[in-house]
């Protein structure tokens, strides 16, 4: 079985951490395989064609610019942009709670991960044990996430292929799952729920358990009809096939290999879930794996509702930091992320972080050759790709 | 009977979501069903009246609605105002009262934005029978709607944009960075000037909707 790439995140100071690890070390890198990608368009010969795509275009999501460059039907190259819309986040200098904010809003889709991810390593560097129930609740507010971040990966690709039914179903149920994350959590995208330390909001989890179960029951039902319409498999079947060594999260998953940040993360190790694994490496497998991984979301919920229902907010200050540094990883849904975060007098003096999306752009470049024009976007959308979390941010 | 394509399957399944019965909201005729609440503008409960704002959004127990960024720290001092009708527009457009082609463009944002202005597509929202629809291109638009902080990289594509649209046209700044730079950086109205502002960090969707309607002259 193949294995996920050695992947280290450098903080340009010597300091590496290495994926899926906590503890940052002084050691040199061996690659880095998720720095920037330098465009390599090929010259365009006589039977060449490029097409510029982007950076602003009504069938993508976010600002990003491809250069799609093709031989006849077929894509010869695809090389990108990620910079047009980066914004420059800067954290360093700031407080735990000023960094936080920048954090929710890298990618504000995945901000229960990310915020999580930050407070995490903020509280590890503090010396600071925080109460079991508020892990548990962040778990959920990041299963809860998943599942909406994979009910709209899953939206885009069931749209892209015309299947209004099931698109308007799978828009239909996460729309009513971000209500129920508003009603719960304060805010449909988390935001101002984590704060280091703790929770900034008491959450009230009594009942979030079923109607979860509802959501994940009613997308098995739309699945199941999806997995037996031929068109919309032909459109996913076979296109945009990686190697999954140099990618991360459910894109990986869907290459056979059996490896997600939670089986290693100290927030899941009391809570069991199944690692979604499926063969392909294609569009259809990723399709598969975040839909599979729906279900496993809602298992976890039930099981962090077994065991907590109510989480207080945490009303202690944040204690001083300094001269501390800490390492740490968290599965967001497209992926693991990783982060260095170093404090001086409770200020952030050094911030390094390693997106997926960063992985996955990569892949996708590389996947592209050979496939049609019409296969772009399936394979894009189904790498779960934000162009957001890709910007600098140090 | 073969029905091919999944047929028996699809049929049981598209009879059971007519059964669910009438989703979408009538708002704004009706009441809204839900909000975000911290994505709305926070109003004053009590105490310190000018509380810790990381966005310097409250002066003497007032917020500036372009400003917030929907964070919560200065709660209790504040809570939620549960408004959907805090956008502002400077003008109004009644051309635009059936139809209204709007051409949605991240400028940098952190993707929340985009998502909210997409949920107009929803069954709960169905943008279309209050005639808003998105086109993919900004030359059939008739509104331009920006996510996100002005970036260097996406100053001149908003600026084509724009210069391609044909009169009568509008700019809607979406949530706070578009309105204000909120914490990541630079407003949008630096090089636009907006018509139509959509407070929230992001605004819920159905203060995106009050806000069309607002334009069209039609709240
Ligand atoms: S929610 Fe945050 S940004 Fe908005 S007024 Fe309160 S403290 Fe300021
Ligand atoms: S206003 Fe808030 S939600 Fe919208 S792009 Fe900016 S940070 Fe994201």
């Amino acid at each position: 079985m193949s294995q996920p790439a050695r992947i280290f995140l450098d903080d340009g100071e010597g300091t590496t951490l290495s994926r899926f690890s906590e503890t940052p070390v002084h050691g040199p890198v061996e690659s880095n395989p998720a720095g920037n990608v330098e465009s390599s368009i090929h010259p365009v010969g006589t039977k060449l064609t490029l097409f510029p795509y982007g950076p602003s275009t009504g069938g993508l999501v976010e600002s990003v610019y491809f250069d799609i460059l093709t031989y006849g039907e077929k894509i010869e190259n695809v090389s990108y942009d990620h910079t047009f819309k980066n914004r420059s986040i800067r954290v360093t200098g700031l407080t735990p709670r000023e960094g936080l904010l920048r954090l929710e809003r890298l990618n504000g889709v995945h901000s229960a991960s990310y915020s999580t991810l930050f407070c995490d390593a903020a509280e590890r560097a503090a010396g600071l044990d925080i109460p079991e129930e508020v892990k548990l609740a962040r778990v959920a507010m990041m299963e809860l996430e998943r599942i909406s971040s994979h009910l709209f990966v899953a939206s885009r690709l069931t749209g892209g292929a015309s299947q209004n039914i099931a698109h308007m179903n799978i828009l239909l149920i996460r729309e009513n799952l971000l209500r129920i994350i508003a009603a719960r959590f304060g805010h449909r995208y988390f935001f101002g729920t984590n704060k280091p330390g703790g929770l900034a909001r008491s959450v009230d989890l009594d009942g979030i358990d079923s109607d979860i179960e509802k959501i994940s029951e009613e997308y098995g039902e739309i699945l199941n009809t999806l997995l037996d319409s031929r068109i919309f498999i032909d459109r996913l079947d076979r296109t945009a096939i990686i190697a999954g060594e140099e990618s991360a999260g459910p894109a990986m998953r869907a290459c056979g290999i059996s490896v997600d940040g939670r089986q290693f993360h100290p927030y899941y190790k009391d809570l069991s879930f199944r690692c979604v694994t499926w063969g392909g490496g294609d569009s259809l497998s990723r399709f598969i794996v975040r839909s599979h991984e729906i279900a496993e979301s809602a298992r976890l919920i039930r099981q962090v509702t077994s065991k907590v229902l109510r989480i207080r907010e945490s009303s202690e200050d944040f204690p001083p930091v300094n001269d501390s540094q800490a390492g740490g990883f968290m599965e967001t849904p497209s992926g693991d992320a990783s982060i260095i975060l170093r404090f001086k007098e409770n200020r952030i003096s050094r911030f390094s972080l390693a997106s997926p999306s960063q992985y996955n752009m990569r892949a996708f470049s590389r996947s592209m050759k050979g496939n049609t024009f019409a296969d772009f976007l399936f394979g894009f959308e189904s790498l779960g790709i934000w162009i957001s979390e890709m910007g600098d941010i140090a | 009977m073969d029905l091919g394509d999944g047929g028996y399957r699809m049929k049981a399944w598209i009879l059971r979501s007519l059964r669910k019965g009438i989703v979408t909201t009538k708002f704004p005729a009706g009441k809204n069903e839900a909000v975000s609440p911290w994505s709305t503008i926070p109003v004053y409960r009590s105490g310190d009246r000018n509380p810790y704002c990381p966005s310097s959004a409250i002066k003497d127990g007032s917020v500036t609605h372009g400003s917030c960024i929907s964070c919560g720290m200065c709660f209790p001092n504040f809570e939620p105002s549960m408004d959907v009708h805090t956008s502002q527009s400077g003008k109004v457009i009644r051309e635009l009262g059936k139809s209204i082609k709007i051409y949605a463009i991240d400028s940098g944002s952190c993707g929340a934005c985009n998502l909210e202005i997409m949920s107009l597509s929803s069954p709960q929202y169905d943008g279309t029978r209050l005639g808003i629809t998105f086109t993919n291109t900004p030359r059939q638009a008739d509104a331009l709607m920006i996510s996100g902080v002005l970036t260097e990289g996406m100053r001149e594509a908003l600026l084509r944009a724009y210069d391609s649209m044909a009169e009568p046209r509008a700019v809607f700044a979406t949530g706070a960075c578009a309105i204000s730079g909120g914490i990541l950086g630079k407003s949008v109205s630096t090089i636009l000037n907006t018509d139509v502002i959509v407070p929230g960090c992001p605004p819920d969707p159905f203060v995106i909707i009050d806000s069309i309607q607002k334009l069209r002259g039609r709240q």
